[in-house]
């Protein structure tokens, strides 16, 4: 079956299609020229199409009719004429449509992810990233697919209904009027089959997913599957579904199997009308034979080109509807945006969370009242319940979200007012995992500081004490980490996150503490580069354990979207508040641990 | 099909065997795929029969003086033949192929899931799952194209033959191009195809910045390292312009020249047999049936060339799959099964079940360094045992050669007395159960999943091992109880609650032996004391085998032994171990290390 189907939701009603039709159109403003050179090719082509049976009806009336071998032999020759002017504008037209198309979704491509990427973390947060990324790439690839198949011919088939029907029509409007007859067969039949494959080869999408799905879970689930002996009834699950493919394959045939008996048949009773109506108008001299040839020639030209705009529409409405979700992308404003006039944050400063609130969703208040100062230097540990907000704030306080309420400032500058560059330099986040992305080690630093020498990566990785670790790998900081870090443990992704941040060199530090273990050989590795980081700089963490805690020279106490209790330990144990109870607990869960120094 | 590959005896193995597969998935298939053929020479039949119709048609019945409507009503019959041909064919030739497709699937995943864990150790799923899908598809489009291609292979040759019995001359002018669309075609296939791949690694190769850039979103804006992912962006969206307006060349150059070439067939008709006509050696019918036969040879042309090449990619697809199905599973059934001892048997007695013993063995994933050694112990029935061990010694293997994952490589594995080589899979990973550290759950209810044993357990059965996992108050609060579905994409429960799934599908399985492989490593330290609970419901009684981290979790045990450099290095109570063995406080003291800084600092 040809093409991709369109789910119901995704159809585009009219103003919405003009809109999409506009807006590209727009989109394409630097290639105009070349847009409006191939479709003039593919007119011209598709006139060149339809000469052919004309030629050969002027060949039979005029020349073989008449005996005049003088107009057989022109016919000949401009048949000739004619195909080498088709060959010669099809290879155009394939060239001028590819080279608008592909310029085309390369733009979309680039203005889109620019655009993706100057959207905030919020953004991130509501959007699944597995939609974003098919957006970027099965979306575009699927209208790269249409440039390269389905343009060229949606176009011309269309012009070619038409012309068919103009030049039909011209040489003898009795006899069209008789294919015509058959005409709204087809074209009934043709929007059926449309709709019917669609609602069909939707299916079949959603089955091979599950398909896949099952075939995964039992290739993935492999060893608990034979632990637990389920090998017989995993196989009978997969059957069902395997099954239940097969079944809306077959379903999708079937609509098939109806559309293209029909069109054949409508194909071949048409000739035989145009046979016995036109020798019948032969013979009272109304319609010459060559006519009549050109028309059963020329039937072709007017069923095979609705064959192909029925099959070609839901592949035409798929890529509309997927120009429209990308277009929407282009329309969202981002949330966190340098503003005109940014001015450069100072290179120390203290920190200040003036009155802060913060909400994700309108109304529903993750933060709000907060205020905190911290001072050049100053250690601060978050903590508190899940899902009270200590992330969050640690979030704001790198304006990675823009608060809702109040301000955060930095050397007395509102952050919303820093340039983006100034301030990505003067406040780094570490996240809780550390992401690598495909590259080198060396490429994986320098995502923190494009500009940075080898010379710079490497002290860096020196300053948190991993230099040598790293140097021990095959290829030294050539390493290639490979699709998502596979090669790398945990606890080095984690190293290499740190260093990134030394490469940086930034006065605040915000960190997110990892909530579960590293394998206990890296665990001090990374304890110890981790110390070595914060050395000198502002912190803020976002604290999962009672070590990381008493280290710090204040504790902020985050619940139910407040600043509940601040101070240093000793402070907060004494005030026997929240933090006392949260501080006695851990330690009791610990004691089994605890226990074992004394 | 088959005879030119299987002749060929010097080939290698991999390379023959594919086509003996097909022939024998084809054979089973034999009653369809000779319908199809059959209904598709029919239809042949009534579209070769068009032209000369016509030509009838337009010499007697518009020239001449018979009955016009008699010739008009016969194509018409021809249609309405013609149609119902069109339509049986493509069905038939679709139904087979998708058969095949879909039972060499099941095949295949019967197969796969019942292959020996090393083997999935060193297999991508990735991999394997591209055999089952993508490779079967290639092979289906080559299925479905045998009835079609037959039967166009029929057609081709009927026209030729009646054209050249009706006027050779003319039919050697008509028939000139042809060989050259074949020509063309192939070589159009055999230049596209690497384009095609061109196009298709690049966009994999966006695909994977978009990815990154995607999931690393924090990262990237963490650093405002926008740009770089842009300017990385771009460079791909340029190749991928680049490569695809390359294939646009390719096609460029023989895709018109494929459509045109068989008008040159038709210009040589309408000259050379316009003029034969002009001489009276031919009639009109004659030259108008010779142009719709030209017309009529373009498709069986190209699609004899289209097989050629789907052909030899299904072929390739076919030997990956063939590898995959000549694996035989090297762990497998004994031919003379032992029989586990239940307490009916008299020489059990009152004697718990579920005794383990460990026999001098020695195994290593790779057979020159082995990861046990020598290693014995000895588990009375219905005691448990902690194995406590740095990173790297040994312990999770203790559990995967309790499932028989893995075959020992020396000495030997005995339950209840008999050797586990000698018990059918069945009876031994029935006896055994076992809670993995990473816990998968399937897409299906969570009262199918605690039922992963026994499918057939009743709903009492369920509730009653969720509660004794802890488990289930939380399942209650889900949204659907436990009719939630989960899985990827299903209801997505925490790390603990997980965990306490799995506790309970092994409670459920009720085994004798029961194994958890470091079942606590997922859990939230704060909330390890309701697991630890739920543990030790489940090992009263039964012998169990427990793989720790957590001090709390280890002391649930009867005995501790402590495995180093593969072999048994202390054993005893918890408590006697921490006074008497220092490794054992040096393995404990780096799991508990943020415990211990602080609070015992000095």
């Amino acid at each position: 079956m040809w093409g991709t189907p369109v789910s119901e939701e995704d159809k585009l009603d009219r103003d919405a299609t003009k809109q999409v039709i506009r807006r590209s159109w727009q989109f394409a403003a630097p290639y105009h020229r070349t847009i409006i050179t191939a479709l003039a090719l593919v007119t011209v082509w598709t006139a060149t199409t339809l000469a052919g049976p004309v030629i050969v009806s002027y060949g039979i009336d005029d020349g073989i009719t008449k005996h005049s071998s003088r107009v057989l032999n022109m016919a000949v020759v401009a048949y000739i004429s004619v195909t080498v002017l088709a060959y010669v504008i099809a290879r155009f037209q394939y060239v001028y449509i590819n080279r608008a198309g592909e310029s085309f979704l390369r733009d979309l491509r680039v203005r889109v992810f620019d655009h993706l990427q100057r959207q905030g973390l919020a953004y991130f947060d509501r959007e699944k990233t597995g939609v974003l990324v098919s957006r970027m790439t099965a979306d575009i690839e699927s209208m790269g697919e249409l440039i390269q198949f389905g343009l060229l011919q949606f176009v011309s088939a269309a012009l070619l209904v038409v012309m068919a029907l103009v030049l039909l029509f011209v040489l003898s409007w009795e006899l069209t009027l008789l294919a015509l007859v058959v005409f709204p067969i087809i074209v009934l039949a043709s929007i059926r089959f449309q709709r019917d494959s669609n609602r069909a080869y939707l299916q079949v999408r959603e089955r091979v997913g599950n398909n896949l799905s099952a075939l995964q879970e039992g290739i993935s689930g492999v060893r608990v599957i034979q632990a637990f002996g389920r090998e017989d009834e995993q196989s009978r699950r997969f059957a069902e579904s395997n099954g239940s493919l097969f079944d809306s394959h077959m379903h999708s045939i079937k609509v098939s199997v109806w559309y293209f008996a029909l069109v054949e048949f409508c194909g071949i009773v048409a000739t035989a009308a145009i046979v016995g109506v036109g020798g019948w108008l032969v013979h009272r001299g109304s319609v010459s034979l060559g006519v009549v040839t050109a028309f059963v020639l020329l039937l072709s030209s007017l069923f095979e080109p609705m064959q192909q705009l029925s099959q070609l529409y839901n592949t035409v409405q798929s890529a509309g509807a997927a120009l429209q979700k990308l277009y929407g992308i282009l329309d969202t404003v981002p949330e966190v945006d340098e503003v005109p006039g940014a001015v450069q944050l100072p290179r120390l400063g203290e920190l200040i969370v003036d009155a802060v609130g913060f909400e994700y969703v309108p109304g529903r208040p993750v933060l709000s009242g907060v205020s905190l100062a911290v001072g050049v230097g100053e250690r601060i540990a978050l903590v508190g319940p899940t899902g009270a907000g200590k992330s969050t704030l640690a979030k704001l306080m790198a304006r990675l979200y823009d608060p809702t309420d109040g301000s955060v400032s930095f050397g007395g500058i509102d952050l919303r007012n820093a340039s983006l560059a100034s301030l990505r330099m003067r406040v780094v986040v570490v996240p809780q995992e550390g992401f690598l992305f495909s590259g080198t080690i060396r490429d994986n630093l320098r995502i923190a500081r494009p500009s940075a020498t080898d010379d710079e990566i490497a002290r860096s990785l020196a300053a948190i004490g991993v230099l040598d670790h790293f140097l021990a790998f095959p290829d030294g900081l050539a390493t290639e980490v490979r699709e998502r870090g596979s090669r790398l443990s945990a606890g080095e992704r984690q190293l290499i996150a740190l260093a990134r941040a030394a490469l940086v060199d930034p006065a605040v530090l915000v960190l997110d503490e990892a909530t579960s273990n590293l394998d206990p050989g890296t665990e001090a590795e990374v304890e110890h580069a981790l110390e070595s980081l914060m050395r000198d700089r502002t912190v803020i963490v976002v604290a999962h354990r009672l070590s990381t805690v008493r280290r710090a020279d204040r504790i902020a106490v985050v619940d139910a979207g407040g600043l509940a209790e601040l101070g240093s330990h000793d402070q907060l144990v004494a005030l026997g508040g929240k933090y006392a109870a949260l501080s006695a607990a851990w330690e009791r869960n610990q004691q089994s641990g605890a226990v074992l120094t004394d | 099909m088959s005879s030119p590959q299987d002749s060929a005896q010097d080939r290698p193995e991999a390379e023959r065997t594919p086509w003996r597969l097909l022939t024998g998935l084809l054979a089973e298939q034999k009653r369809g795929l000779v319908a199809g053929v059959l209904v598709g020479v029919a239809w042949a039949a009534a579209k070769v029969s068009i032209p000369s119709l016509i030509r009838n048609a337009i010499d007697r019945g518009i020239r001449g003086n018979e009955s016009l409507l008699k010739w008009s009503l016969i194509i018409g019959g021809v249609g309405v033949l013609a149609g119902i041909f069109t339509g049986w064919r493509r069905w038939l030739a679709f139904r087979e192929s998708r058969t095949t497709e879909s039972r060499l699937r099941e095949r295949l995943f019967d197969h796969i899931i019942r292959l020996h864990v090393s083997y999935h150790d060193e297999a991508q799923t990735g991999q394997l799952m591209s055999r089952a899908s993508s490779d079967l598809q290639q092979l289906q489009a080559f299925v479905v194209m045998i009835p079609l291609v037959l039967s166009n292979l029929f057609q081709f040759v009927a026209i030729i033959i009646l054209l050249v019995t009706s006027d050779p001359l003319l039919a050697l002018f008509a028939l000139v191009p042809l060989p050259f669309v074949n020509l063309s075609a192939r070589r159009f296939n055999g230049k596209i195809h690497p384009a095609v791949m061109a196009v298709q690694n690049r966009q994999a190769a966006l695909a994977t910045v978009v990815e990154e850039t995607v999931s690393g979103v924090r990262v990237v804006k963490g650093f405002g390292a926008e740009g770089v992912q842009s300017s990385k962006l771009a460079a791909e969206a340029d190749q991928i312009r680049t490569v695809s307006l390359q294939a646009a060349r390719i096609r460029a150059r023989f895709l018109p020249a494929i459509d045109l070439l068989p008008s040159i067939g038709l210009i040589a008709v309408l000259a050379v047999g316009g003029h034969r006509v002009l001489d009276g050696e031919m009639t009109i019918g004659q030259l108008i049936q010779f142009n719709s036969s030209v017309l009529l040879l373009i498709w069986p042309m190209r699609n004899i060339g289209m097989m050629l090449a789907t052909g030899q990619r299904a072929a390739v697809a076919l030997q990956r799959v063939q590898v995959v199905l000549s694996t035989d599973p090297e762990v497998g059934n004994p031919v003379h099964p032992l029989h586990l001892p239940t307490t009916a048997d008299t020489d059990v007695g009152s004697r718990a079940l579920g005794t383990v013993v460990f026999r001098d063995v020695t195994f290593g994933y790779d057979a020159t360094r082995p990861v046990l050694e020598h290693f014995d112990i000895v588990i009375p029935g219905g005691r448990s045992v902690a194995i406590v061990g740095a990173t790297g010694s040994g312990k999770s293997t203790v559990t995967r050669l309790m499932l028989r994952f893995y075959d020992v490589q020396q000495g030997s594995i005995e339950l209840d007395g008999c050797d586990l080589r000698g018990l059918t899979l069945h009876d031994l990973r029935h006896a055994v159960g076992v809670v993995f550290e990473d816990t998968l759950l399937f897409h299906d209810t969570v009262a199918a999943n605690i039922a992963f044993a026994h499918p057939e357990a009743s709903l009492e059965r369920i509730e009653a091992a969720a509660k004794l996992a802890g488990a289930h108050e939380f399942v209650l609060a889900l949204p659907e109880g436990y009719a939630t579905l989960l899985g990827e994409r299903g209801f997505s429960l925490s790390g603990g609650q997980r965990q306490r799934i799995a506790i309970a599908r092994a409670i459920l399985a009720d085994s004798r032996v029961l194994i958890l492989d470091d079942a606590t490593s997922a859990v939230d330290p704060s909330k390890e004391h309701e697991i630890r609970e739920a543990m030790t419901t489940v090992m009263r009684d039964r012998t169990t085998i427990v793989i720790a981290h957590r001090p709390g979790t280890i002391a649930l045990a009867d005995t501790v032994l402590l495995l180093d450099g593969g072999r048994v290095a202390a054993q005893g109570t918890h408590d006697e171990l921490l006074a008497s063995s220092a490794g054992y406080r040096d393995v404990l003291a780096s799991w508990t290390h943020d415990a211990v800084e602080p609070i015992g600092g000095e």
